[in-house]
């Protein structure tokens, strides 16, 4: 596998972004400048990258309401990201879909998603235009171990198997679905193991190690592009904060999460990128700076932008017809 | 002119536009090999072949759900479900997914797919293959809602589905399949939120739509016997709905009586009968009455099903409690 | 007491070679399969007391329950009550937990990364090895019943080890004067960048593969030198080889399906008192038995060796056999 220097570097950036973006819309949650649900994505970074790395600019990918990083990694700026959050007009969605909603269907994301298990099948319609149209894109569907339960990704497997479509099933398995541990929302650990049933592979990596799951999925978006069609991927991880901004975690030990953030995946992207002279410290340094200033731009613009006009409300419900709005 | 029957409609329309843009395809339940459970797109699967008309796997999540994504990147699908009421197995994907994607995204994204629905009872089979649920979905904003009637209305509703931008539930009443009507030998398409006036009259207003239409044309021809003089609207666009027709009937009769196969309770028809109070209740001069079936399941027997399902015999009655 | 140990590795079977390779798919509940048709071949033949590694998927404790609830559970089931943390640290805490309960033997359900990290603290105990891996040169695929027997022929402590197991070659890599790790069959060096997802199978990018034994008849590694010359776990000695795409090409069986030709220099000899240095060129990865562990960086230098310090490994149809030819299935009225 060939991984230039720059595409290392390119991967830590993603990885930092996303950290530094969730840690402040984090704490602009606490202090109460942004509201409803945030699911944040801490903790699980090496995923998206480790996928949206292994992807074109013109391939797609389908988002759950944990979206942040999903976005970020495909290649979503963090200035319309942090505007949604503040639901001002200049957000992706105009104030519309707030954090669980942003798209950016130009970058190929087919939008975060507030129903879990909703891209399984999404994510299917798309690989089946790519074949139809006989191009080889591919669409990366992400979703979390919970939604294996549901009856889409079982319907999402079927057909994406049974059809070869170019699309990588990417588990993110955090152990939880919501509050409900993996050992009491399913009878199996290894999610990987239900490919067996569709007759296509399925494999485990750590979800914690960005190079691994670069690989893995490297291989499945080869196989789709191909035409051998879908690939499962279960990547083990693990989220740092509560399901949502707000949640008291009291379903799981202290102990656990101790033991995960020491497999925290940005650490181990840093020290391999200072054992071999890819960057030195104080290179590393100013990237992280840079990233700093980059968050702070977004809080900037987001603040700066105005609320939207209530007006817009009724708007972009279709393309031709607005109906009447509410004179007050 | 020529004759074609309901379901000949729907094909052309389907077929008219599949001739003309490469990204229109059919995926469904049976609608390949098979030609549809009933027969609506027969000759397709052979014109056209297995890519653009693909039989499905009998998974309604992944049918809609694959029409989302497929219509996200491009492609302009025709999914359908055999019975409307197996869209409720889909429902997400309608519901959450279809009808609000666009909207949650800023309006940047759009989503031209055409989810046809085949609808109503009268063909004995009971409750869970008959329902008529187009209030389901015209309650959902970021749907639009069309019923045809004929087979001319069938291509012409057809073909303006196929090319607008936003989902459309295309829903076709499955007794209809086989009658026949006159066909213009060049159908032009019928623009969405366009009623029918079928028959012009001046004492009352009969709102239909779908299979009722005939109920309702054959009411007003008992009506006349008895001296009523009904008028008789199809409106084939349940959302956008003809809003101005309506209420200019309503000016000329200041009577109306709704006619739909629903169960009556939280039918369509009920927001239509709303509307009509709200825009023109002083125009009115006696009750809006609304004609639908029982609040019950559709029953299988023959006759517990005639008995549930509304008639023409039921408008004739409901016009008559006017006078 | 008549007790063994085994070691079920949740883990093996799932890797990326699915992927990249034809490789078999074994999943947990399938281990849990053989783990109790392990068990029911040795309790039958007076095993009394089984410890078990601790593991996510919980397989110990499923497989109590369902030799409870079938009514065949004689012998005593005891799952290792360490705090788990779902990686090798877990093999080492168990092979440890192992040693210190006295075991006669331990069973291993794995591939040869599994076995490679068993074979570490192992000791004298003598080692059963099942295959539930991938592209395995360790362990044998048999039916775990069978394993159960012969683990209850050792276990029993009636039999002079040598009659059934003999002490494996292992190539021993040290680093800075310090021993840094082991490899049961193969260490190979390569340019792949990082771990990542661990399996090797880039052909292109390995540059050196030390064995300690090798064979045309196996998959991987010991297969792409056994092309050129064959040592069995007999033969005192390993050899390590060149992989060099000039050279004249051998197809060998680099992967499950995956049949590939690979030019390589002559093998040289290495006697258990040679050693051979490798001084890095760059950035790359060695990796043990089939999966990338150590990362290096430019001028590191590692020196492999290989010598007899292995595990005792169980040649399943020896023990068997002596236990045949010395009444130990005899069943006394």
């Amino acid at each position: 596998m060939k991984l230039s220097n720059e595409n290392i570097i390119e991967m830590y950036t993603k990885m930092i972004r996303i950290r530094k973006f969730e840690n402040r819309a984090m704490n602009l949650f606490a202090e109460g400048q942004i509201g409803g649900f945030v699911h944040l994505y801490i903790g699980e970074e090496a995923v998206a990258t480790g996928v949206c790395s292994s992807l074109r600019p013109d391939d797609y990918i389908t988002s759950t309401h944990r979206g942040h990083g999903h976005i970020i990694a495909k290649g979503g700026d963090l200035k319309y990201m942090m505007a949604e959050l503040f639901g001002k007009e200049t957000g992706y969605c105009k104030g519309k879909g707030g954090s669980m909603h942003i798209a950016d269907a130009t970058k190929g994301i087919l939008g975060a998603n507030g129903i879990v298990g909703a891209g399984h099948n999404i994510a299917c319609g798309a690989g089946l235009a790519f074949q139809y149209k006989g191009t080889d894109q591919v669409c990366a569907c992400f979703f979390g171990d919970a939604s294996t339960n549901q009856s889409t990704f079982h319907e999402g497997l079927n057909l994406a198997s049974t059809w070869k479509l170019p699309v990588v099933f990417v588990c993110e398995n955090n152990g939880y679905g919501i509050s409900v541990s993996q050992a009491r929302h399913q009878n199996i650990t290894d999610i990987s193991q239900r490919a067996v049933a569709y007759n296509i592979p399925g494999i485990t990596v750590d979800g914690n190690d960005v190079f691994a799951v670069y690989e893995a999925v490297n291989e499945a978006v080869a196989r789709a592009r191909k035409g051998q069609g879908p690939t499962l991927i279960e990547c083990k991880t693990y989220r740092w904060r509560g399901h949502f901004e707000g949640d008291p975690t009291v379903y799981r030990p202290v102990e656990e999460l101790e033991q995960w953030k020491k497999k925290d995946p940005i650490p181990r992207v840093e020290k391999y990128i200072l054992e071999n002279n890819v960057m030195t410290q104080a290179e590393l340094d100013q990237l992280n700076t840079d990233i700093d200033v980059l968050v702070e731009e977004a809080v900037d613009f987001a603040l700066d932008s105005k609320m939207p006009d209530v007006a817009s409300a009724v708007e972009d419900v279709y393309t031709d017809i607005v109906e009447e709005g509410r004179t007050r | 002119m020529r004759e074609l029957t309901y379901g000949q409609g729907i094909k052309e329309g389907m077929r008219i536009k599949m001739l003309e843009n490469p990204d229109v395809c059919i995926f469904g339940e049976d609608v390949g090999l098979f030609g549809g459970c009933f027969g609506v797109t027969a000759g397709l699967f052979e014109e056209f072949g297995e890519k653009r008309v693909r039989d499905t796997p009998i998974s309604e999540g992944a049918i809609i759900g694959a029409a989302v994504g497929s219509a996200a990147v491009g492609l302009r699908p025709i999914p359908e479900l055999m019975f409307v009421d197996f869209a409720t197995v889909g429902m997400d994907q309608l519901v959450n997914q279809a009808a609000k994607m666009r909207y949650m995204f800023g309006g940047k994204l759009n989503l031209p797919m055409v989810v046809r629905l085949p609808s109503g009872g009268g063909v004995a089979a009971a409750a869970q293959h008959s329902q008529s649920l187009e209030a389901w979905f015209t309650h959902v904003p970021g749907l639009k809602v069309v019923y045809p009637s004929n087979a001319q209305d069938a291509i012409g509703l057809m073909l303006t589905a196929i090319d607008d931008d936003n989902p459309v539930i295309y829903l076709e009443n499955k007794t209809l399949y086989a009658m026949p009507g006159e066909v213009e030998d060049e159908v032009k398409p019928i623009p969405f939120g366009k009623a029918n006036i079928k028959k012009e009259g001046s004492d009352v207003t009969i709102i239909s739509y779908g299979k009722q239409v005939y109920d309702a044309l054959k009411a007003a021809e008992l009506l006349a016997k008895d001296g009523i003089d009904a008028e008789v609207i199809d409106l084939r666009s349940l959302y956008p709905l003809d809003k101005e027709a309506i209420v200019e009937s309503v000016k000329k009769t200041h009577k109306v009586v709704l006619v739909s196969e629903e169960a009556k309770r939280g039918a369509y028809t009920g927001d239509v009968a709303a509307m009509i109070a709200e825009e023109c209740f002083y125009e009115c001069d006696a009750p809006i009455k609304r004609v639908g079936a029982l609040n019950c399941p559709i029953p299988f027997s023959s006759v517990l099903e005639s008995y549930v399902l509304p008639s023409a015999e039921d408008v004739v009655q409901a016009v008559k409690s006017l006078f | 007491m008549n007790s063994i140990g085994i070691i079920a590795n949740p883990a093996s079977g799932k890797d990326i070679r699915r992927l990249v390779s034809h490789a078999t798919v074994i999943d947990n509940n399938e281990k849990i399969n053989i783990v109790e048709r392990v068990i029911l071949g040795a309790q039958q033949n007076g095993v009394k007391k089984v410890y078990m590694m601790p593991d996510a998927y919980n397989m110990g404790y499923r497989v109590m329950d369902k030799l409870q609830t079938s009514g065949e559970l004689r012998c005593d089931i005891e799952v290792f009550d360490f705090y788990k943390v779902d990686g090798v640290e877990d093999t080492y805490n168990a092979v440890r937990g192992m040693n210190e309960k006295n075991v006669g033997c331990i069973v291993t359900l794995g591939g040869d990364g599994t076995n490679r990290a068993v074979a570490k603290d192992i000791n004298e105990i003598p080692l059963i090895a099942i295959s539930t891996g991938t592209n395995n040169v360790y362990p044998d695929m048999i039916e775990g019943t069978l394993a159960g027997i012969a683990a209850s022929v050792v276990a029993s402590g009636k039999f002079e080890k040598d009659l059934y197991a003999k002490k494996d070659k292992i190539i021993e890599i040290f680093y800075e004067n310090a021993s840094k790790d082991i490899a049961l069959i193969d260490a190979v060096i390569s340019r792949d960048l990082f771990l990542g997802s661990r399996a090797i199978w880039l052909i292109e990018n390995i540059e050196k593969i030390i064995v300690a034994r090798s064979h045309p008849a196996s998959i991987g590694f010991s297969s792409v030198v056994g092309s050129k010359i064959i040592i069995t776990e007999e033969d005192d000695f390993g050899a390590y080889v060149t992989v060099d795409k000039n050279q004249p090409r051998v197809l060998t069986a680099m992967a499950a399906g995956i049949v590939l030709p690979i030019g390589t220099e002559e093998p040289v000899i290495l006697g258990f008192n040679d050693e051979y240095q490798f001084t890095a060129f760059g950035r790359g990865t060695i990796a043990l038995d089939g999966e990338r562990e150590i990362e290096f960086h430019k001028d590191q230098t590692f020196t492999f060796k290989v010598s007899r310090n292995g595990p005792i490994h169980v040649d399943i149809k020896k023990a068997i056999e002596v236990g045949q030819m010395n009444g130990f299935f005899k069943v006394n009225k």
